[in-house]
């Protein structure tokens, strides 16, 4: 069967296949992603206990603390964070959390991922050329 | 792509050196990812100084690489320069001089110090508080600013119609160094209309009421949008909606609330939604309130061992009204109640006497922090309590301990009895 390349804008460069975290029901920063394990710490969150560490996120937004991207920051200097981003739309916190990060990041996506992609999916990015792909769901 | 002007063409060039280089690279690529078409002038920078352990990411003792990491993303060691435009510090890691009454050690303690000194060299005024609007930072309709702080930003965009985001860790640098900030989201007046309605069907008094209010709010509104708030609201005050918009900016992430009739771009219903219908609409009733307050407020009663009150950072006048409620009584043994404050207005609060009326009582008076940013909490903490829905929400995940949350007169009464009581 053929895979599934949905059409989006391409915010942050490069390429990248991993497996999704699909929530949305954003993170909060602070109190939200334990930077010292990677793992999800809010409590009653969908993620509540699994690691963002190398996986791709999809999520609505931001919320909670400005400073929501320093906590996304700090775990991929340690090597924990997100291997990258897909935000349906994008606001000021993912933005930045997409710049500080540098990890491959696809927004204005032509199709509602919380509908087209689930968690545990394993999808490649395209954060050059705007693209979300399913490989296996 | 972004269009620069020839200036900002120049700083991205290098003209004016390696930093204001990066951090106009770092502004472009921000503008791109968001889709802004320009950039604006920032005037006014509030940042998050102090040796904080996100930073901690970068093993390394020296600043300089730290920052540049952390706050520039810059894998090439730069130094700082003096900033661009008015900059003053949002809270650290701990008090800069009573840091060891809240369990810090000499070392961190001197670790900070050097933090906020070495911004100090280049015009970053150590201020310390999460209430830059009550500490000399107050951005006029129009004037484009950046800030650190959650709820500064509802509480600037809101109230004074200054225009901000909700991005300002590390780009509260880069719009320190370069002055410029995507023209985007906010700061474009004609995005900052309601899209979400709601009406207000209880009775809305005390500071608490207020507080519970925008935790409720918070709690219904989807990403991306913006309430409008309605209802009898005479009882508004400025020392009440900074609660307000701290809770609502912790259970969501609006950056901009209309108050019917109060703030000034929502003088009608009509200028709020910018002649719109409302996307959707919510009556908030009593029982939603009652809802929020048992989210936040464990439901059980026993010994305290921790309060602490003064989130947002308490005014001088709310400095007055803890004087006089500790006046003559004394807090529990074993009981550690803190009260947090700029350090500005604590200043006030020792030419007036009250931080005297509160120490006496066995309270400390602790300023530049609160127990979120610091990540400090006494040793033993079985069973803590708040004033503020956001301290309470964001300490929980923290610990096993209950966490209680209430008025700000039963907290103080809870220091004094050694004991939170379900009422």
């Amino acid at each position: 069967m053929a895979s599934k390349v949905y059409k989006g804008r391409g915010a942050i460069p490069g390429v990248i296949e991993g497996i999704a975290m699909v929530s949305k029901e954003t993170i909060q920063g602070w109190a939200g992603v334990d930077e010292n394990t990677g793992k999800i710490v809010e409590k009653g969150h969908p993620f509540e206990g699994m690691s963002i560490a190398g996986k791709i996120l999809i999520l609505s937004g931001g919320k909670g603390s400005n400073g929501w991207s320093c906590h996304f920051h700090s775990a991929r200097v340690r090597g924990i964070g997100p291997a990258g981003f897909v935000f349906p739309k994008m606001d000021s916190r993912t933005g930045v959390a997409a710049v500080v990060t540098g990890v491959p990041t696809v927004t204005d996506l032509e199709v509602d991922p919380f509908i087209a992609i689930k968690t545990g999916d394993r999808i490649r990015i395209d954060g050059t050329n705007g693209t979300v792909e399913i490989l296996s769901e | 792509m972004v269009r620069l002007t020839d200036y900002e063409q120049e700083m991205l060039d290098g003209k004016y050196g390696k930093l204001k280089k990066k951090a106009m690279e770092n502004i472009v690529q921000y503008a791109n990812v968001l889709g802004a078409e320009e950039l604006c002038e920032v005037t006014k920078a509030h940042v998050f100084a102090g040796a904080h352990s996100y930073l901690h990411a970068v093993e390394s003792d020296d600043i300089e690489e730290v920052i540049s990491e952390m706050q520039f993303c810059s894998k090439e060691k730069l130094s700082m320069e003096k900033v661009g435009c008015y900059c003053q510090t949002d809270c650290g890691p701990m008090d800069p001089i009573k840091f060891k009454s809240m369990g810090c050690t000499e070392a961190e303690g001197i670790k900070n110090k050097e933090y906020l000194d070495y911004y100090s060299k280049f015009g970053i005024n150590k201020v310390g508080t999460c209430v830059p609007y009550l500490t000399g930072f107050i951005p006029l309709m129009g004037e484009h600013y950046v800030t650190s702080e959650s709820h500064a930003v509802l509480m600037m965009n809101s109230l004074f119609g200054a225009c901000g985001n909700a991005d300002g860790l590390e780009v509260g640098y880069w719009s320190a160094i370069c002055a410029r900030i995507p023209k985007w989201g906010n700061h474009i007046m004609e995005n900052r209309k309601g899209t979400h309605l709601f009406n207000v069907d209880c009775e809305i008094k005390t500071k608490t009421d207020w507080d519970l209010l925008g935790y409720t709010i918070g709690r219904f509104l989807p990403t991306h949008s913006i309430p409008v708030v309605q209802g009898d609201l005479k009882s508004i005050d400025i020392m009440y909606l900074k609660y307000f918009y701290a809770s609502m900016a912790t259970t969501s992430g609006p950056e901009m609330c209309h108050i019917v009739g109060h703030t000034p771009e929502a003088k009608t219903l009509e200028e709020a939604f910018g002649g719109k219908e409302p996307l959707e609409m919510k009556t908030i009733t009593k029982a939603d309130i009652d809802c929020s307050r048992k989210l936040l407020n464990d439901q059980s009663e026993g010994k305290i061992d921790y309060i602490s009150i003064g989130c947002p950072h308490l005014s001088i006048g709310e400095m007055q009204q803890v004087a006089e409620f500790m006046k003559g009584k004394k807090v529990a043994r074993d009981v550690v109640f803190h009260v947090w404050t700029a350090a500005s207005i604590k200043a006030l609060a020792d030419m007036n006497g009250y931080t005297q009326m509160i120490e006496e009582s066995g309270a400390i008076v602790l300023t530049s922090s609160c127990p979120l940013t610091s990540e400090k909490k006494p040793e033993k903490a079985d069973r803590l309590a708040f004033d503020s829905g956001k301290q309470a929400h964001y300490i929980k995940p923290s610990t096993d301990a209950p966490v209680h949350y209430g008025e700000m007169e039963v907290c103080m009464q809870a220091a004094i009895d050694g004991e939170w009581r379900l009422i």
